[in-house]
């Protein structure tokens, strides 16, 4: 079985915050390694963010963990957030499924919600983009 | 610790149960709805069996004297923590002074707070768990008034590390060809079930029973077409345990739950299963129950596939906060 891309983010992500500087993995006749280069890290989230989506005060708030997004809890009809709303920094904005686990997704800023941009169902990984705000403060 | 503000109804500290004391006439207490008070443990890094509260009426408000993790499992509740809503089967950290808010109960019967830490009331012949029927146990004895102070022991892994939801297992142990609005538990026939002829036991089967107000801790009394034996049964008082159901004279059955006496002398229909009683328990007055048999071997295989999906939680939480804890 192919080694998972979303694993090798999740493992380059690891590597850059603990400071550790190589990884070598050898499984079944496959083998990854990775190795954080010096100055920058050798392996970036694959950041799909195009830099200027909305306006200058928009803060897209993005996923930190690979899964499936989802928008309203299964037992809510209501999605968590919808465009128009006025949300505080902190507020939770979707939720990303890992099994039976729903990791939840913060807004970092507080503002108004500008549009949800992932779809329900969608596989998400880490930096994907979820929803864009608005900032206000 | 935590500061009861205001509670409606018999909300009670509840963990897994006294198990042991059974042979001695001390009925079992424990949570209605084990599996939300231990995924609730497992979210806030307890032990499974560490005391929670369990909230049957709704509004419920109390303040938290310090910092601490705490988790919301069980029954769907419009819950607010210094004003900002909580997900339903959510972990997340309250601060010194915060008042969590549970107002309407939407899905379910009985929600459930648990604390890193867990609630440390006096262990009492090996539970915390409330005796309401005893008065002992839980705090005081007794449900919980305004007022009360909860001790919350010190947690086991300290830190804090996010806020975290999982799937109710409602949704994880979905039982297949339940009509819309009931409830289907699987049941086991018991003792007296060929006291009945073939027309009620029919009945027993195919009836849609109503949870009647007379249901609580102790037993559910449910309501419906009466149920009827061959000829009227008497029989001495004889050990019975949380799940059996009774049929009295007037043919309505009556399901034993956690407060349940630990004898009693009706004619015995069946008993629900191990894995389906928190069903039971989380199902509110006027709500719809239907009974299906099952094997023992089916019903220890429900048993398994809680443990399961118990297990998998376990892990699943624990790779999720290791992973969380490198960032």
């Amino acid at each position: 079985m192919p080694i998972d891309t979303s694993e090798i983010e999740r493992l380059a992500k690891i590597l850059e915050h603990s400071g550790i500087a190589s990884i070598e993995i050898e499984e079944n006749g496959q083998s990854l390694k990775l190795v954080m280069e010096d100055t920058q890290p050798s392996v970036r989230p694959p950041s799909l963010v195009p830099t200027a989506l909305p306006g200058d005060a928009a803060v897209i708030v993005k996923a930190d963990v690979a899964g499936i997004f989802v928008a309203a809890h299964p037992w809510r009809a209501k999605p968590f957030v919808e465009p128009g709303q006025c949300i505080e920094a902190g507020a939770v904005v979707g939720l990303v499924k890992i099994g039976l686990l729903y990791a939840p997704v913060l807004s970092p800023a507080t503002g108004f919600v500008d549009a949800i941009i992932a779809e329900t169902g969608a596989t998400v990984g880490y930096g994907s983009p979820i929803v864009s705000v608005q900032a206000t403060a | 610790m935590i500061e009861i503000l205001s509670v409606r109804g018999p909300a009670s500290i509840q963990d897994l149960g006294r198990l042991d004391q059974y042979r001695f006439g001390v009925g079992t207490s424990g949570a209605m709805d084990d599996l939300a008070l231990r995924a609730g443990n497992i979210l806030v890094g307890n032990d499974e069996n560490a005391a929670g509260i369990e909230i049957p009426m709704m509004p419920f408000k109390v303040r938290f004297c310090r910092d601490m993790a705490f988790a919301l499992t069980g029954a769907d509740v419009e819950a607010t923590l210094g004003g900002h809503a909580i997900p339903p089967w959510w972990k997340l950290h309250a601060c010194a002074g915060d008042v969590l808010d549970l107002r309407a109960m939407t899905r379910g019967a009985r929600t459930y707070i648990t604390v890193a830490g867990g609630i440390d009331v006096p262990v009492v012949l090996g539970s915390r768990s409330t005796q309401l029927r005893g008065e002992f146990g839980g705090l005081h004895g007794r449900s919980l008034l305004p007022g009360d102070i909860l001790p919350c022991a010190a947690p086991s892994i300290p830190g804090y590390i996010g806020e975290l939801g999982t799937e109710p297992a409602d949704i994880a142990l979905a039982r297949p060809n339940t009509p819309a609005g009931d409830i289907t538990v699987r049941v086991v026939i018991a003792g007296e079930y060929d006291a009945y002829d073939g027309a009620a036991q029919d009945l027993f089967w195919s009836s849609s029973w109503k949870v009647t107000p007379q249901s609580n801790r102790y037993g559910y009394r449910l309501q419906g077409p009466p149920v009827k034996s061959i000829a009227p049964i008497e029989k001495r008082s004889h050990g019975i345990v949380p799940g059996v159901i009774q049929v009295p004279p007037n043919g309505q059955p009556i399901i034993q739950m956690r407060d349940a006496q630990t004898s009693g002398g009706y004619p015995k229909m069946a008993t629900v299963i191990g894995a389906d009683l928190w069903r039971v328990g989380q199902s509110g007055l006027g709500g719809k129950l239907r009974f299906e048999q099952t094997s023992y071997a089916d019903a220890l295989a429900a048993h398994d596939e809680v443990s399961h999906y118990l297990n998998r939680l376990r892990t699943s939480v624990r790779l999720f906060e290791e992973m969380r804890r490198c960032r």
